[in-house]
């Protein structure tokens, strides 16, 4: 075990990948040893693997992902870095609607191991916080990956590395140096559609991802003094989600609230209410509450995206509504 | 027989074999016709390796999976939807090829997107050190697209074995090349990439051969990307219904005197290494090949549902066989 921030979890499920399969390598811009990536975000790969695993890239954030897509195709198993999420929307042709086809398509023909990186969420960067996961997240053949700690971070990298269709791996970068964790130094993967629950509750399940886990366990430890015992569910991956265990957390609590970093129109996690409605709600009542960003671009000063995203209090006061008799 | 003598015969039979299949093709709905532009096809992609990856043009696309090994009558059911193509019906054959012949199609209708995918097969080439090459082929049309200028900059920096092959047809659906490049040739735009930029005739195969050889043997001994303008002329509409009555007469009556495939036979019937009763065999015999071809995957059964696979999403195995 060590104690590892976000972005050392990372970058160690990356390196400990390179070292087990030849064929994987990363391509990014500033990702050498140089710069070492956006936010450190491939600190020591360059220095440890050299320029010919290492491959730093002009800003090209289409030609990047077709040469991914490409490498994939010829055998190898890229990392893609597109720096932040951002940048996705220039990338969304090849990715979205050849290389998540191409599986099916090629009627199990060929497939695209493929791993794309990207920084996102609100946090010191001051920019580049919108996640636009509904861009990948919506087209099927994707697999989108939202760690919400270390020891995720890291097995799930390793995970989306070994998976053999392309993945969307997400960082936030509120948490990217945040507070360290133990993480196993074994070679466990975490498999992708595997939810983990954060904590243990009964009376109301949380559903979050990344930076909302978080503030979903503040909120938590709040309403336990309050006497209310919350249960948060972290899908980790929202695509495959696992629907199984919030159907599971929430047919014993009846109570559901999902906290979401993204646009409350088109989040992803938002089918979850659907799904619980429609499996659990002819039994007996069930109640449902969203949280989410608010649906206007983000806005720049702090006090402005502090109040336009769900905090710690916003998830308190929603579990409070969903509490309240009816 | 000289091998050169040898080497105009083989490119006549697939000029000649290309000419029935996108004529005969024409007569289905939808599909895009390259009558006229079968020398850039055939050009480009006869005499390479097993290690060598392409990634053709919509346009020409049948002949080039083709001439890498892949069954016309399979070729054609994907074209139709049919049970016994490649894919079983799950996309469009016309477009998108079988990737076990090393040919890579589009697998969505989004053009750029095969050129930025082939300069990573020619990435995965270089990483690997199986000194293979990748021949793609687009359109000038594609060569206006962000994706064009990305890739061919991007293999420049990383020296990739690519050649970029611009089957420059005189039209983007029906907008003329002058109106949409403002360069004289396509091949101008390689300086600004630092690779070589080279003009040729698109309509003389044997040409387009010793072009594209030329920068495959280039990039193969690590000597980089090359792009190709390949200059020929639209004779089909822009699919089988378009009548290209924008096309100007003159225009077309001059292209039609530099036909490739009368082009290639003058050649054989001047050197006297072919014979007119030879010539018309060969053109009767493709004929009937491509007509069998057709009329077989006609007969071909409808998918039934197990193809549908509502399940069938991800890869969950280990790598196929054929990508590794």
């Amino acid at each position: 075990m060590s104690q590892l921030t976000f972005q050392e979890a990372v970058v160690a499920g990356i390196a400990e990948e390179m070292d087990r399969d030849q064929r994987v390598f990363h391509l990014g811009q500033d990702i050498g040893p140089v710069y070492n990536g956006a936010m450190h975000s491939a600190k020591g790969l360059g220095e440890r693997f050299g320029p010919a695993r290492i491959i730093e890239t002009p800003i090209s954030e289409a030609a990047m992902m077709g040469a991914g897509i490409g490498a994939a195709l010829g055998g190898m198993r890229p990392i893609v870095q597109i720096m932040f999420a951002e940048f996705l929307g220039l990338t969304v042709t090849p990715l979205a609607c050849d290389a998540a086809a191409m599986w099916y398509k090629s009627d199990g023909q060929t497939c695209v191991p493929l791993v794309v990186r990207v920084l996102f969420g609100a946090g010191p960067h001051r920019g580049h916080s919108e996640d636009y996961q509904a861009w990948v997240a919506s087209v099927p053949g994707i697999k989108v990956v939202m760690p919400s700690c270390p020891r995720d971070a890291k097995g799930l990298m390793k995970a989306a590395i070994r998976d053999n269709n392309p993945v969307v791996f997400f960082e936030h970068m509120g948490i990217y140096h945040g507070s360290r964790q133990e993480v196993p130094e074994d070679d466990a993967a975490i498999p992708l559609g595997k939810a983990d629950i954060k904590r243990q509750g009964s009376d109301v399940t949380i559903v979050a991802t990344a930076l909302m886990v978080q503030h979903a366990l503040k909120a938590a430890e709040q309403l336990e003094q309050e006497g209310v015992s919350v249960e948060v569910v972290d899908p980790r991956t929202i695509v495959p989600l696992d629907r199984e265990t919030v159907l599971r957390s929430a047919a014993k609590t009846r109570r559901l609230v999902i906290a979401s970093e993204t646009w409350k129109t088109s989040d992803p996690l938002a089918d979850l209410a659907a799904t619980v409605a429609e499996e659990l709600a002819g039994e007996a009542p069930i109640r449902i509450a969203r949280v989410g960003l608010q649906d206007t671009p983000r806005p720049f000063a702090i006090p402005l995206v502090r109040a336009a995203m769900p905090g710690v209090q916003t998830i308190v006061e929603t579990v409070r509504r969903v509490m309240e008799p009816k | 027989m000289k091998s050169e003598d040898n080497l105009l015969i083989s490119l006549y039979h697939l000029v000649a074999k290309g000419r029935e299949l996108e004529r005969q093709m024409t007569r289905l709905p939808g599909f895009h016709p390259g009558v006229g532009e079968e020398a850039v096809v055939v050009g480009s992609f006869f005499g390479l390796g097993e290690h060598d990856f392409i990634a053709p043009h919509y346009r020409g696309a049948l002949l080039a999976a083709h001439m890498r090994g892949a069954e016309l009558r399979k070729l054609v059911a994907g074209v139709l939807g049919k049970a016994t193509s490649y894919s079983r019906g799950r996309v469009r054959g016309d477009i998108c090829l079988p990737l076990k012949f090393n040919t890579l199609g589009m697998f969505s209708g989004v053009l750029g997107n095969p050129l930025n995918i082939s300069t990573g097969l020619a990435l995965s080439s270089k990483m690997q050190a199986r000194q293979g090459v990748v021949v793609t082929s687009f359109g000038e049309g594609t060569s206006n697209l962000g994706a064009f200028h990305e890739s061919l900059n991007l293999a420049s920096c990383l020296s990739l074995p690519i050649v970029y092959v611009c089957q420059n047809n005189g039209y983007a659906m029906s907008t003329r090349t002058e109106y949409a490049l403002k360069c004289a040739s396509v091949a101008d735009r390689a300086a600004g990439y630092g690779m070589p930029g080279v003009e040729v005739d698109g309509n003389d195969v044997v040409a387009m051969h010793q072009a594209v050889q030329a920068a495959v043997a280039q990039a193969r001994t690590g000597g980089g990307p090359t792009l190709i303008d390949a200059r020929t002329y639209r004779i089909s509409g822009h699919y089988s219904a378009d009548a290209n009555g924008y096309q100007p007469p003159d225009e077309r009556a001059a292209w039609l005197k530099k036909d490739p495939l009368l082009r290639i036979k003058t050649t054989l019937q001047e050197r006297g290494i072919l014979g007119d009763s030879q010539i018309a065999e060969i053109e009767e015999a493709a004929s009937r090949e491509i007509a069998a071809a057709i009329e077989e995957a006609q007969a071909d059964p409808d998918p039934t549902l197990e193809a549908l696979g509502p399940d069938d999403l991800y890869c969950n195995a280990e790598m196929p066989e054929g990508t590794k």
